[in-house]
């Protein structure tokens, strides 16, 4: 089942899918050809029932991976240190092979707005989240991903491009990337600059993950809404983070309209497909 | 205050107000300006928690509509933004929320979220172990008077002047809804989770009170001398054994304490 890939002298963990509950039973009952599992770390803070019955049941069964939405690293409230504990502590039941969360920001004074928020890509916001993400490491034991999010707005005060400031912030920070292309193409659609020029500036060595999903055009805009099948465009742009990262752990990300586990199973076997065709063509 | 302190706090103010301060940090273009990109936020930012509210309380939905859930939901969301890292624990306000004007002249909305919310408490309460009813066998005779229990951790009690649980069963299966019924006296109700599915069930008032006492620590002994305000004093034993059994067979207990 985990069946991995060796690529730049690094294992790949393969092709996941993202855990989610409607999906339970039948991961059980007919053990899917999935590599991997990516699960909302979020959602099994709870103090037991039903979300941690079916996460151990499933662990047991397939290696998994931590993705967050509440680390708000961007922010300039506290880091939220009871929080940090609980994803340990989470961590510590799970022994996923990563953890992940956004770079971006939830909420300031107390509040938490539940969304992934966009920073203005300025040096002090460079500093300020390289130094968070730093705390983070040393809370956890461990290097964190970080990911991309989709954005509809760009801050006035930015100074440098996107991809600049996640390429700084990793650098600085010592952390690695969780490259989602679906928001690299929604941003690139709305703030009108190239995706391969991101894909180009991305340092390779840090990037652990890539997450595929679909979108919805909201006018002129596109919204990051993972209520689609992935599209042709961001398969084409995957097949170009493959050809520049290799072979990457890559993930389907489906959070509503979720369909039949069966359909997702087919997505993840075209993303083998083109894969693997890419990887070949550049051997 | 730094810049991006500052920038965070005017998005933020934007989000939960619509004030339009930060729109001159937003730069707009050809494709959108900055009012148009700023809405996406906006939006997005209610539609997720209402989204959120919905599945989290299916028969206060129910029982307002999907129009008036959302502006309430608006008018909650406005309340009580969001404070935990977990959207789990945004619903915690709603039942007083909904105790108050306007909601308050139909007292069923704040009792289905009352409800609603012990169903979440019960579904994802601490793992614990049930004592099944064959633990009584194993209690001596000159044990019983001094016999203590201790409640599974999901168990959950509400009183209840409408048929509320029916409404939310009905809800949850999608099924017609049975008339609102309110009866001038309340009537207990607990949620318990056993095998990792929510059960519910109504209580006399006899059981109502010594499921209580002995949750807070009572002994079998005050039990039965409390059991007296009810019924003979020689049906009483009989009355307590027989309740004591039924939570076991339920599995409402995990521990029994001679």
């Amino acid at each position: 089942m985990s069946q991995q890939q060796v690529s730049g002298g690094r294992q790949s963990l393969g092709f996941g899918l993202g855990l989610r509950t409607t999906h339970y039973e039948d991961v059980i009952e007919n053990r899917p050809p999935v590599d991997w599992f990516e699960i909302i770390s979020e959602n099994y803070m709870v103090a037991g029932g039903k979300p941690l019955h079916f996460l151990d049941r499933i662990r047991a069964d397939y290696p998994m991976v931590m993705h967050g939405v509440s680390l708000s690293v961007g922010s300039t409230a506290p880091l939220d240190r009871d929080y940090l504990q609980r994803l340990k502590t989470l961590a510590g039941r799970v022994q996923p092979e990563w953890i992940s969360d956004h770079l971006c920001w939830t909420g300031v004074a107390g509040k938490n707005m539940h969304d992934l928020l966009p920073l203005p890509y300025t040096e002090e916001a460079i500093e300020h989240v390289a130094e968070r993400v730093r705390q983070v490491q040393d809370c956890l034991g461990r290097q964190i991903l970080l990911e991309n999010v989709s954005s509809y707005v760009t801050w006035r005060g930015s100074q440098v491009h996107e991809w600049e400031f996640l390429t700084a912030i990793a650098e600085a920070a010592d952390c690695l990337l969780l490259v989602d292309v679906n928001n690299i193409y929604v941003s690139s659609q709305n703030h009108s600059f190239d995706p391969l020029a991101y894909l180009d500036a991305l340092p390779a060595h840090r990037v652990r993950q890539f997450h595929l999903a679909g979108h919805s055009h909201n006018g002129e805009l596109i919204i990051d809404t993972h209520d689609h099948p992935v599209p042709d465009p961001v398969w084409s742009l995957y097949a170009e983070a493959v050809s520049r990262f290799g072979e990457v752990a890559t993930m389907i990300e489906r959070d509503a309209d979720i369909p039949p586990l069966a359909e997702l199973l087919d997505e993840l076997e075209e993303a083998r497909r083109i894969s693997g065709q890419t990887l070949e063509a550049a051997a | 205050m730094s810049q991006l302190n500052a920038d965070q706090q005017a998005f933020q103010s934007h989000l939960m107000t619509g004030d339009p301060e930060v729109s001159a940090s937003i730069v707009g273009d050809a494709k959108a300006d900055a009012a148009t990109r700023l809405e996406v936020y906006y939006q997005a930012y209610r539609l997720r928690l209402v989204e959120i509210l919905q599945n989290d309380f299916t028969g206060v939905h129910a029982l307002l509509g999907t129009d008036a859930f959302r502006d309430m939901v608006l008018s909650y969301i406005a309340a009580h933004p969001s404070e935990h890292p977990s959207v789990r624990w945004f619903g915690r306000h709603l039942a007083a929320f909904l105790a108050r004007p306007p909601y308050a002249e139909h007292p069923e909305l704040a009792e289905m979220a009352q409800f609603e919310w012990a169903w979440a408490h019960a579904f994802d309460a601490t793992d614990e172990i049930t004592v099944g009813p064959d633990a009584m066998a194993d209690v001596a005779p000159e044990a019983w008077a001094g016999l203590r229990v201790t409640a599974h951790p999901s168990l959950q009690r509400l009183a209840l002047n409408y048929n509320v649980p029916a409404l939310f069963e009905a809800a949850t299966r999608d099924a017609d809804p049975p008339a609102l019924v309110g009866e001038p006296d309340a009537l207990t109700w607990i949620l318990w989770r056993r095998d990792l599915i929510v059960h519910w069930r109504s209580l006399d008032a006899d059981e109502a009170w010594a499921l209580d006492a002995a949750v807070q620590g009572q002994t079998f002994g005050e039990l039965c001398a409390g059991l007296c305000g009810w019924h003979d004093p020689d049906a009483v034993p009989l009355r307590a054994a027989s309740l004591l059994r039924t939570w076991l067979e339920d599995g409402l207990l995990s521990g029994i304490d001679t």
